[in-house]
């Protein structure tokens, strides 16, 4: 990224250049700096590289052993697991290198093979086995593992890859998929609850790699009961104490706080486990054990005694993620403890309840650790597949020793990992977990539409649900997800956005941490009785939501370990926040937290200077460097709850810990685009964030290189006039959607109302708004089980003429169209015909062909662009054809600024009627003035003041949020170039001939074109195809469908009382049908005669819609007879 | 029933099943026509036969596009 100086300076009026230049006027350089190494879809790579790397070791080395019931002796054990580089299987063993371009065209994954290291006994011996392949790998782009990482633009372009492109997303099958970002509440942290009847509940979701179980501490009749999903009914708390191993009522109640209303509230609870008659751990284990629900189905499994069973429930269900060592059950009972005590606390109205909806108590989970869940899984699923075939195969008397290697077969990971990315259903059947929609197609209609989605966050609420809370702006959201960026109806606020410069953490070990805080101070749990826990001078230590002992000095504890992390000697992403209202320290490093650099303050003056800038710009630091030097830290939501930080440098005082790096940063990229957005209302930037993903542009350097879809592209783009920084930092420049097109804002002859647009027509003559439509067709060549094939035929000739038929006309001699031909619709563009016998082998007669052929439909030719010819894996022959269509703006077709301005065209009028000022400047667009009023979008008007400013000194101004170049310089720039410095301008009429009488506000704003186009949407028809079932006119335009007369505009009909029009409509010209009922028994007959009353005296013929008769015979078939009443229509 | 160029047989939907009238058709013979494709690596010209690998002699690569239409092809300026 280039490291331009910004030229602020110029900007700047000479009021500005007489004040003393302040230190940090380029702190926002840091950015570009932080977006190489973090942000934007680095924490997918990141997630995926952490996965790859580390968490896939950790996930083997905890499965490592498979033993086998059949052999004792027989053990296979997993060495060193490994992920490899990309590769295609070229024949049977060789393999070759693959660029994620390559796979995209030949509709291939972009995977990567697993091999284990392993050591097994085969027979007697002890083998040893390296690098054997237990599977692939999808490999998300740009990871570690990619052809693509550390490469520069040169090796880029060599691989047909774009630059810009931010990987983060993976090609399975040739289709770019991207694992969503998904929000959801902690795991392992206590959440203080109140229900609708106002008692409160405090309720953890645990999640080890083993087990995922949920426990809620909740009150009953004064009682306090723990609820959990193992449990035939509530489980009194004493009992689960004293299970525990805590048998006195007083080292209970001690442990949850010996204050007299916690005494007063806790009391009920010991009396209750006293009428129960437990006093030991060993009846309150039998008491557990009773209550505990049988697994059924559990295949020869030993029946354990109550008491092993309510063992092993405290031990590993019960709060799972609190580690139990050598049985000793102490640090769970506090943690249980604890939940009581703020239960009651919180009753008491002392604590707070917690915010399902703060951003502290949410985790994003990425495609690293989405994958691995699978992974795990699926390797667990592997082991004991292997497990099942040595019990079978070991016993059997064989020739062969048993070599478990010859059945370890690699397509049960390979394919439900392709499975589950390219569907998007994640199944992990252990925890119950069955999850649709987590992948996505990348959108490819914009390079802003792939960026926004690589930084789209799912929340895992129900759409239907209607609590305004989970979908409503989150005061703890600032800086780390986009205000701006949500999609309207009704996934509103569930669908966000990462801002700028939030990255999301990975997990972080954690036993260093801890031994760090031992060493600080912090008094071990397991050491301390709860009358010393809870003492009035001492503050707990949380780590992860797991309790590690108490501090009397929670400040200094804070102070170094912020200290210690600033130097380098303590993870950058662990943070250290003091809860004062519940006295703790909670630590975190657990992945999946949304976090933010910020720049340190100390003693009321940043810590970086403008020297450190200098030297920034002279490439001599790095963002890691500042990082390094303490400079700048990471926080998250929890500490920066704990830090006062100033937004700029005029208010920093002698309370603020940190600084801003930049306000811009809290939007996010799509609303980044925007010019001034903060003066425009705030739901035209949400608009505008929608729509700046459907305008038309360039999408990527290696666009003409790729096969997509659909694919539009603008051919003439222009970079915006006005930008922001944001603009600069993620290339928009470089790879545009949209044109400076000159506005005038006016009234023009009436096709311009409800916010159409009239365009010029000579402007659309030379480009403006032209568009390239791109479509990809595709064809298959099959080899069927009986060695038959599918074939492709060179044109079909006419007998005449000896000229190829006109279907036929754009094909070459091998059957498949040229590239460079125009074909229309209903012309073959690949002659394929396709064996009628696939299964049996037929050597007496020639196989069978019939015509499949694969022909182009559309109203609007096309020509073809080119035609790919490969073969992949799976199928032997694969035809890929690229269609274009050029079009040019027509009436219909939508554009939009960028401030949630839509409009349709409403009229292309002559150059010659269009007004023109004194320069001969003729608008390409004019844009009617009630846009304005009711929108309230300030940032449009500025950004043609800015855009106009820039042409006439031919530069490029800054519309940046919170910032950018403001009015008084722009105005004045104008002026000196002897313009209105209001912007607007005298026009003449090009109708009249006269001038206007009005100024107009006439100047160049940048226009985006949507997707929608008229073409794409005009359907109309008058006789068409029906659907066979009821005979009705089919529904939707690729179907020709009819137009629907639908419910209420029936009502209408009938208010009105056009009883013949309605009858027409919904029956004449639809499903009319002929049936003759018999008068009798009312019911249909067939050819005048009733099969019923064997009699054709009664029968009559009449109209009746065909789905009518069809819910008649519908209902006769499940025993229900609707009879018809006749009547002569004069006697009604 | 021949099919002259342009009478487009108005079936309901694009594809037919059954066969295209046959009588003009020419099969490609028994022994398939070599084509000339384009290396989308390297692009080498190869000749490459109906049914065989699809594989660039020079390179290896298997990715081949076909050559340009020799036709004129005439735009209408708008």
């Amino acid at each position: 990224m280039e490291l331009r100086p910004h030229n602020f300076k110029m900007d700047n009026t000479k009021h500005d250049l007489t004040k003393p230049i302040s230190d940090l006027k380029e702190k926002w350089l840091l950015l570009p700096e932080f977006l190489k190494v973090k942000g934007l879809v680095k924490q997918h790579i990141d997630s995926f590289n952490y996965f790859i790397n580390v968490d896939i070791k950790k996930i083997v080395e905890a499965n490592k052993k498979v033993l086998s019931d059949a052999d004792p002796n027989w053990y296979l054990e997993y060495l060193d697991i490994h992920v490899g580089q990309p590769d295609v299987e070229e024949s049977f063993t060789v393999t070759r290198a693959v660029t994620p371009h390559e796979c995209r065209l030949r509709d291939m994954t972009y995977s990567a093979p697993i091999t284990v290291d392993i050591q097994y006994t085969r027979g007697q011996q002890r083998v040893i086995r390296k690098g054997l392949a237990i599977g692939r790998m999808p490999i998300m782009l740009r990871s570690s593992n990619c052809v693509l990482n550390g490469k520069n633009a040169a090796e880029f372009a060599k691989m047909n890859e774009c630059p810009y492109d931010p990987g983060g997303y993976f090609v399975c099958k040739g289709v770019e998929k991207v694992i969503l970002i998904q929000e959801q509440i902690s795991k392992n942290r206590m959440i203080v609850e109140r229900d609708r009847k106002n008692l409160v509940s405090c309720s953890v979701h645990s999640s080890t790699h083993e087990k995922k179980t949920r426990v809620i501490v909740i009150q009953k009749k004064g009682n306090f009961y723990v609820q959990q999903n193992a449990l035939n009914e509530d489980m009194p708390v004493c009992v689960v104490f004293k299970a525990m191993g805590i048998e006195s009522d007083q080292a209970i109640m001690q442990l949850i706080g010996t204050d007299e209303n916690l005494m007063s509230l806790f009391a009920p609870s010991i009396e209750e486990c006293q009428k129960l008659e437990i006093f030991t751990q060993l009846q309150a284990s039998r008491y557990i054990g009773s209550k505990i629900r049988r697994q059924r189905g559990s295949w020869g499994f030993v029946r354990r005694s109550r008491t092993d069973e309510a063992r092993e429930w405290l031990a590993t269900t019960l709060l799972a993620h609190v580690p139990v060592i050598d049985w000793n059950y102490y640090s769970k009972a506090v943690y249980l403890s604890l939940m009581i005590r703020r239960v009651i606390l919180t009753q008491l109205g002392q604590l707070e309840v917690d915010d399902r909806d703060y951003y502290g108590n949410k985790r994003m989970e990425l495609a690293g650790g989405l994958v691995s869940l699978l992974f795990e899984d699926l390797f667990k699923r592997f082991n004991t597949e292997l497990k099942k075939i040595a019990d079978l195969t070991i016993p059997k008397p064989r020739a062969a020793q048993f070599d478990i290697v010859r059945h370890m077969r690699q397509d049960l990971i390979t394919l439900s990992l392709n499975n589950a990315i390219s569907t998007g259903n994640w199944v992990v059947k252990r925890f119950k977990m069955e999850r649709k929609g987590v992948t996505q197609v990348l959108s490819r209609l914009s390079y802003i539409s792939a960026l926004g989605m690589m930084t789209r966050v799912n929340s895992q609420f129900e759409k239907t649900r209607k609590v305004s809370g989970p979908r409503s702006l989150q005061p703890s959201q600032w800086g780390m997800l986009c205000p701006s960026d949500t999609p309207e109806g009704e996934a509103c606020g569930l669908v966000k956005n990462l801002a700028l410069m939030t990255h999301i953490t990975v997990d972080v070990e954690e036993e260093p941490t801890k031994r760090l805080l031992f060493n600080l101070g912090v008094e071990d749990v397991y050491m301390l009785s709860g009358e010393e826990i809870h003492s009035l001078e001492g503050y707990m230590v949380f780590l992860n939501g797991n309790v590690i002992g108490v501090t009397c000095d929670p400040e200094n504890l804070v102070y170094t370990l912020r200290l210690m992390r600033r130097h380098g000697y303590l993870n950058d992403f662990i943070s250290v926040c003091t809860n004062r209202a519940h006295r703790t320290v909670y630590i975190s490093s657990d992945g999946g937290r949304l976090c933010r650099p910020y720049i340190i303050v100390k003693k009321s003056k940043p810590l970086v200077t403008s020297e450190h800038i200098e030297e920034l710009k002279r490439g001599m630091r790095s963002f890691e460097d500042f990082l390094r030097g303490g400079l700048v830290e990471f926080l998250d939501v929890n500490e920066e709850n704990d830090c006062n930080i100033a937004l700029d440098e005029s208010l920093i005082n002698h309370k603020t810990t940190h600084l801003e790096i930049e306000p811009f940063t809290l939007l996010g990229v799509c609303a980044g685009l925007i010019p001034y957005p903060h003066h425009n209302q705030s739901p035209r930037n949400t608009y505008q964030c929608a729509m700046g993903k459907q305008a038309m542009g360039t999408i990527g350097y290696n666009q003409q290189q790729r096969i997509d879809t659909l694919m539009y592209l603008l051919v003439y783009p222009q970079a915006p006039l006005v930008k922001s920084r944001t603009i600069e930092l993620i290339n928009f420049e470089k790879l545009p959607a949209g044109q400076n097109a000159i506005i005038a804002v006016m009234s023009y002859s009436g096709y311009d109302i409800e916010d159409a647009l009239v365009l010029n027509k000579a402007s659309v003559d030379r480009g403006y708004g032209r568009c390239l439509v791109y479509r990809n067709q595709r064809c298959i060549l099959k080899r069927y089980a009986n060695q038959s094939f599918d074939r492709v035929m060179g044109p079909a000739l006419d007998a005449d003429t000896k000229k190829p038929i006109w279907r036929h006309e754009a094909l070459d001699a091998d059957g498949i169209v040229m590239p460079g031909m125009r074909v229309q619709n209903k012309q073959v563009l690949v002659n394929k015909s396709c064996p009628l016998q696939t299964s049996v082998i037929n050597k007496e007669q020639p196989p069978q062909y019939q015509d499949t052929p694969s022909s182009y439909r559309g109203p609007i030719p096309s020509m073809i662009e080119k035609v790919l010819v490969s073969s992949n894996n799976e199928e032997s022959f694969l035809v890929k054809m690229l269609l274009r269509q050029t079009r040019r703006p027509e009436l219909g077709d939508k554009f939009s600024s960028r401030h949630g301005q839509k409009g349709v065209t409403g009229l292309i009028a002559q150059q010659e009627d269009m007004p023109f000022n004194d320069q001969g400047i003729c608008p390409d667009v004019i844009m009617n003035p009630h846009g304005y009023p009711s929108r309230m979008t300030v940032g449009k008007l500025l950004e043609l003041l800015g855009s106009k400013a820039g042409a006439v000194e031919a530069k490029f101004h800054y519309g940046t949020a919170f910032g950018g170049d403001n009015v008084e310089v722009l105005s004045k720039v104008l002026s000196d170039h002897g313009f209105n410095y209001l912007g607007k301008d005298c026009l003449t009429s090009g109708i009249t001939g006269e001038s206007l009488e009005a100024y107009i506000y006439h100047g160049p704003v940048y226009y985006q074109k949507l997707k929608h186009m008229v073409v794409d949407k005009m359907h109309a028809r008058a006789r068409g195809p029906r659907a066979v079932l009821t005979r009705q006119p089919t529904e939707g335009r690729s179907k020709d469908g009819g137009l629907r007369l639908g419910e209420m505009e029936r009502d209408c009909l009938i208010g009105y009382g056009a009883s013949m029009l309605l009858l027409e409509r919904l029956m004449i010209s639809s499903d009319q049908f002929e049936v003759d009922v018999c008068g009798k028994c009312g019911l249909l007959g067939y050819d005048k005669w009733c099969q019923l009353c064997k009699s054709s005296k009664e029968v009559a013929t009449l109209k009746i819609p065909y789905a009518c008769k069809l819910l008649f015979q519908e209902l006769t078939s499940m025993n229900i007879i609707p009879r018809l009443k006749l009547k002569p229509y004069n006697e009604v | 029933m021949s099919e002259t160029p342009n009478s487009m047989m108005s079936t309901p939907s694009g594809r037919t099943p059954g066969r295209t009238p046959r009588p003009g058709e020419v099969p490609v013979p028994g022994q398939p026509k070599a084509m000339v494709y384009i290396c989308g690596e390297c692009h080498q010209e190869n000749e490459i036969r109906a049914r065989d690998p699809i594989r660039c002699r020079e390179c290896g690569c298997r990715i081949m596009y076909k050559k340009r239409t020799k036709r004129m092809v005439v735009f209408d300026a708008r």
